[in-house]
């Protein structure tokens, strides 16, 4: 069963550190509102495992003036692939 | 209120995350009207708020990294970032959409000592 975890405050809050703990290979996490600065100069995110996969909120990105990195791990994605997301797993936990 | 009264406004948030960029904004803009001496510190998240490339459209929301270039038309000059802050967040001076000066831990002590209210938002 795999899961979409959302992570929607900024590295200040240590969410990716709960996130983590709780985090299985084939899981993956969508940085949404202020959680999209974990995508900036990739902050923390050497703590991810390969396994997972990143993705962060195109809107959330660019009303904050943050672009991901060439040949960076993470992905942007709009609000469609948002749905998508959470449809093609089988549950989303929400990190707030 | 004396003339020479000083205010020190800290912002501590993110620009979208919740208001409080836009109130110590607010507060800091009309200050400076009442032509009281204004120091503006970043701090924390709050060095976000100085990112350029914003747009807030996007999110329905007004761009805050504008709204700051307004604080040098208000006369607001004292403008500082603190350093740990920009360090923890791999953040540089030639990222930030105003000219802004960096300050350690002492320098902000001093500041704030210096000031006659502070407001720590």
């Amino acid at each position: 069963m795999s899961i979409l975890h959302t992570v929607s405050q900024s590295p200040k809050s240590k969410l990716l550190e709960s996130c983590l703990n709780a985090i299985s290979d084939g899981d993956a996490i969508l940085f949404i509102e202020d959680g999209v600065y974990y995508c900036h100069r990739e902050y923390l995110l050497e703590k991810v495992p390969d396994a997972v996969t990143c993705f962060g909120l195109r809107e959330d990105l660019m009303a904050r003036g943050l672009q991901i990195d060439e040949g960076s791990s993470i992905e942007s994605v709009g609000y469609r692939k948002f749905v998508q997301l959470c449809t093609k797993y089988d549950k989303v936990v929400s990190w707030f | 209120m004396s003339k020479n009264h000083s205010f020190t406004f800290i912002t501590r948030s993110a620009p979208y995350g919740n208001n409080r960029p836009h109130l110590c904004l607010d507060t800091a803009l009309a200050a400076s009207v009442f032509e009281q001496q204004v120091n503006y510190v970043f701090m924390e998240d709050g060095v976000y708020q100085l990112l350029k490339h914003q747009d807030a459209d996007s999110i329905n929301s007004k761009t805050l990294g504008s709204a700051l270039e307004t604080l040098d038309l208000y006369g607001i000059k004292n403008v500082y970032v603190f350093a740990n802050s920009m360090k923890e967040r791999n953040l540089y001076l030639e990222d930030l959409v105003i000219s802004a000066k960096l300050i350690s831990n002492g320098e902000l002590k001093t500041i704030l000592s210096d000031s006659n209210t502070v407001f720590n938002l």
